[in-house]
């Protein structure tokens, strides 16, 4: 949902990265929040910058989020159904338990008991059901949520919804992790910036991006430590970054790499590096053209120097990959070898797929998030090495949202939700996925995947993922080198910051202050 | 310098010759003709000014147009298909020719209504906060600016050729020349990080405004020493060429005190100049905002102008360079009127 494909004049690469993190609707998947010790006390106000432009606000909890900041202060104010976590990769929340049928299509949420709006009436499903037609009912609805047509979302009785999906689909809790924010029945949407939510802050006041928030006393979620959240919106990463050094804000949230080293070297600041958090593979066209072979897009994967990526690009703010999507999935495949750089086997691969070594490449960017076009040119570096032609050529992010994605033979891509390698499989590779960005068309691969959403044992679903991603491994479009950290800066006194990669960051809930 | 004698880029400003009738006649006639045509003379400059802006918005909304993408694909989703696209595109209007866009939100324009944004957002309402913002920084950057060009201006004007009006002429040329946004990553650097002395960026309260007065201190200094720079060498040399002049010369050879021929003789001379190039300096200052206030987060429409270019929202583009277009008409405008009264006066 958060795109927003664009990068800001000069200095502001990492809002364009911020601004894509939550591009589906996941993220997560990473070990529990982490605590430098002492007992949790209650109190204090924390100061949060995110990143945000004063055009792009918007107050519709449905709406299209593509500021940080304004995400913050709905997801503190708000609920919804389930939150991204670590392990498994949904959490309860609003919706306290889950259930399916065995064909994992009609699935029923039991609402929290004692989950109750801030004005003190109680939430009833006939709220939940009218919030999720709402959601379902914007313009990007059906990408929120896939599968589900607005008359399948109902109540049983006031504390159950039940969702019917189109089609088998055992993820699906997941994809009520970040968008599902639940507001009264019938709020009229000029009223929606005064809206009670459900969440562990309320809202004290808001202005032009800028927001305070204080504890919800009654939350029934658990107990709320801080006193009071105050978010202010950054347009860049270097103000944001400077409020952070000069002790202005608490909490610089997804700050980037390089306020990440300053704050390195001093005590009274910390970082927190959220793993798996984007994912930016060079995606090779499989269905024609030079790279259809898929003797060619493995030798490929051979001539890329993954560590070298991942300490040049990332500034060594990141972890290298094994070109399986979904890195931060609990049931990623760790247990793939990892392909490492070799150039003699690509060399072989290359000349048994006659593949044509005087032709140059292009191999199309963009510079729409950090590093994402350094990442091109270094890896056209690496192939030349192999003797292969590549020619880095950066187009302007509209263009190429038009012309090359989906469509182009090489290119590179991003995406912010990564703790799902079925989510990423069912979005870009099915045969007939929507957005299948190497147009790979696998039976095997397909067949696969429907095991591993849809078979009735859960035994059967293990041994389907695992050939999912064993797959993806040898012979898919993607070439993923390595997954990029979330980064925050903190100062010291600020304990048990979510560590979840993308969105998960949000979750504020637990946060407290030594 | 000598671009800038009086008359120059004084657009719009008339002949102050015309300006005195030849025979004094009865003074209530007098009063009410001089009055009227100094009106007239206001109202053609004023004129003369929104058709400079007209044109300059024409130009904004064609150089959006010349940029690659649109706002549609800016606010697109990913995966929205071509249909989706084209469909926004519709929706905000963008399938309309250039000039039938721009012709509507001109004649829209006089009513207040600044058009509506790529995102559905009234642009009057989002430029409501930070406009005043943008006013009160510029506004202080600009006096900041005037006082300490007339002060340098003047001391080394004093003592010409000497050590003192060497320094600041160097002075004035460096501060110049420093890029904006190093000079104020140096300020951040030397007054906030390593110091701690004030606060490294705007943080807004309730109100919408900077939470403490404190946080405007460097993006003040910011836009205000560049362009002190410029006009203290403009007020340095504006004086030089009043130092030759007649009436100046003699009141020196009068034996008056330096301090007295510089500020009774040789400034009231030089004002016209010094107005003008002062007032030019609202430009820069104004577009200078667009750079500091992005770096310093202070929320004003420089911040806005800097995310809605990149967001190729031609509307919000607009409305900020509308309203700052204004402000600077109105300075100028300003500068033409006390241009014409002090060289109407000298007469």
């Amino acid at each position: 949902m958060y795109v927003n494909r664009r990068q800001v004049l000069m200095t502001a690469g990492g809002l364009g990265a911020a601004t894509l993190v939550g591009c589906s609707s996941q993220s997560g998947g990473a070990p529990a929040p982490q605590t430098t010790g002492g007992t949790p006390k209650k109190g204090g106000t924390l100061r949060v910058g995110a990143l945000g432009r004063a055009g792009a606000i918007t107050r519709d909890p449905h709406g299209t989020q593509s500021n940080e900041s304004d995400y913050l202060v709905l997801s503190l104010v708000f609920d919804t159904l389930t939150v991204p976590a670590g392990r498994p990769n949904t959490a309860p929340r609003l919706a306290a338990s889950w259930e399916s049928t065995p064909d994992l299509k009609t699935w029923r949420f039991k609402i929290a008991p004692g989950a109750a709006f801030h004005d003190g009436s109680p939430v009833t499903a006939a709220d939940v059901v009218w919030s999720l037609r709402r959601l379902r009912g914007t313009k990007s609805g059906a990408s929120r949520l896939p599968g589900i047509q607005a008359e399948n979302i109902t109540a049983d009785g006031d504390g159950t919804v039940v969702l019917v999906s189109d089609y088998p689909n055992a993820e699906l809790p997941l994809l009520t992790r970040l968008s599902s924010f639940i507001l009264k029945k019938d709020t009229p949407d000029n009223a929606l910036d005064k809206a009670p939510g459900t969440g562990p802050f309320k809202l004290d006041w808001y202005r032009n991006g800028n927001a305070r928030l204080v504890r919800n006393e009654k939350w029934y979620g658990g107990e709320v430590l801080l006193d009071a959240v105050e978010i202010t919106m950054f347009e860049t990463a270097q103000a944001m970054s400077n409020a952070i050094l000069a002790g202005q804000i608490d909490l610089a949230s997804n700050v980037g790499p390089v306020a990440a080293r300053i704050a390195e070297t001093r005590k009274d600041l910390r970082v927190v590096r959220r793993a798996d958090d984007m994912a930016m593979p060079i995606v090779m066209r499989t269905k024609d053209g030079p790279f259809a072979d898929p003797r060619v897009r493995e030798a490929l994967r051979l001539v890329v120097d993954r560590d070298a990526m991942v300490k040049q690009v990332l500034s060594g703010y990141g972890t290298v990959a094994n070109d399986v999507m979904g890195t931060g999935d609990p049931r990623y495949a760790r247990d793939l070898p990892q392909r490492k750089r070799d150039l003699a086997r690509a060399g072989q691969l290359l000349a048994e797929a006659n593949f044509d070594l005087g032709k140059t490449y292009d191999l199309i960017t963009t510079e729409d998030i950090a590093g994402l076009a350094e990442s091109a040119t270094l890896f056209a570096n690496h192939a030349r090495e192999a003797g292969i032609r590549i020619n880095v050529v950066k187009q302007e992010s509209g263009t190429f949202w038009d012309a090359t994605w989906l469509k182009g033979t090489l290119y590179t891509t991003y995406w912010g939700t990564n703790d799902s390698v079925l989510f990423l499989g069912s979005k870009l590779m099915v045969g007939d996925a929507g957005q299948n960005e190497a147009q790979f068309a696998d039976p095997a691969f397909d067949d696969a995947y429907r095991r591993a959403v849809g078979a009735a044992d859960e035994a059967g679903r293990a041994a389907a993922l695992v050939e999912v991603q064993k797959i993806q491994h040898e012979r898919s479009g993607y070439l993923l080198w390595g997954m990029a950290d979330g980064i925050d800066v903190a100062a010291a006194k600020v304990q048990n910051l979510p560590t979840l990669a993308g969105y998960g960051r949000v979750q504020l809930q637990s946060t407290w202050l030594r | 310098m000598a671009a800038l004698t009086p008359g120059a880029p004084a657009a719009g400003s008339t002949d102050p010759a015309a300006a005195g009738p030849p025979v004094p006649p009865r003074p209530r006639d007098d009063f009410a003709r001089r009055a009227g045509r100094a009106a007239l003379r206001a109202g053609a400059v004023l004129l003369r000014r929104i058709l400079v802006l007209a044109a300059l918005l024409a130009v904004v909304f064609a150089a959006v147009e010349m940029l690659p993408g649109d706002a549609a694909t800016a606010t697109a989703e990913r995966g929205d298909s071509a249909a989706a696209i084209a469909a926004r595109r519709e929706h905000l209007g963008l399938d309309r020719p250039l000039w039938e866009r721009f012709t509507d939100w001109m004649t829209a324009l006089p009513t207040g209504d600044l058009g509506t944004s790529a995102r559905g957002e009234k642009v009057a309402d989002l430029l409501r906060d930070p406009f005043p913002n943008t006013l009160a920084l510029a506004g202080a950057a600009f006096a900041l600016t005037v006082a300490a060009s007339l002060a340098l201006g003047c001391l080394a004007a004093a003592r010409p050729g000497r050590r003192t009006d060497r320094m600041i002429g160097h002075t004035a040329t460096t501060a110049f020349a420093v890029p904006d946004f190093v000079l104020a990553t140096g300020l951040v650097l030397v007054l906030s990080l390593w110091t701690g002395l004030l606060p490294a960026v705007t943080v807004a309260d309730a109100s919408g405004k900077p939470a403490e007065w404190t946080m405007m201190i460097m993006p003040v200094l910011a836009l205000a020493v560049p362009q002190t720079g410029w006009n203290t060498r403009i007020v340095r040399g504006a004086l030089a060429d009043q130092a030759d002049a007649a009436h100046v010369e003699a009141a020196r050879l009068d034996g008056l005190s330096t301090t007295r021929v510089l500020l009774r003789h040789a400034l009231p001379g030089a004002l016209p100049v010094i107005a003008t190039g002062i007032a030019t300096s609202t430009g820069m200052l104004l577009g200078g905002a667009v750079v500091v206030e992005t770096l310093f987060n202070h929320p004003g429409i420089g911040t806005v102008l800097a995310g809605a270019v990149a967001g190729r929202d031609t509307t919000l583009i607009a409305g900020c360079v509308a309203l700052a277009g204004a402000a600077i008409t109105l300075v100028l405008l300003a500068a033409d009127l006390v241009r014409a009264k002090t060289v109407g006066a000298g007469r």
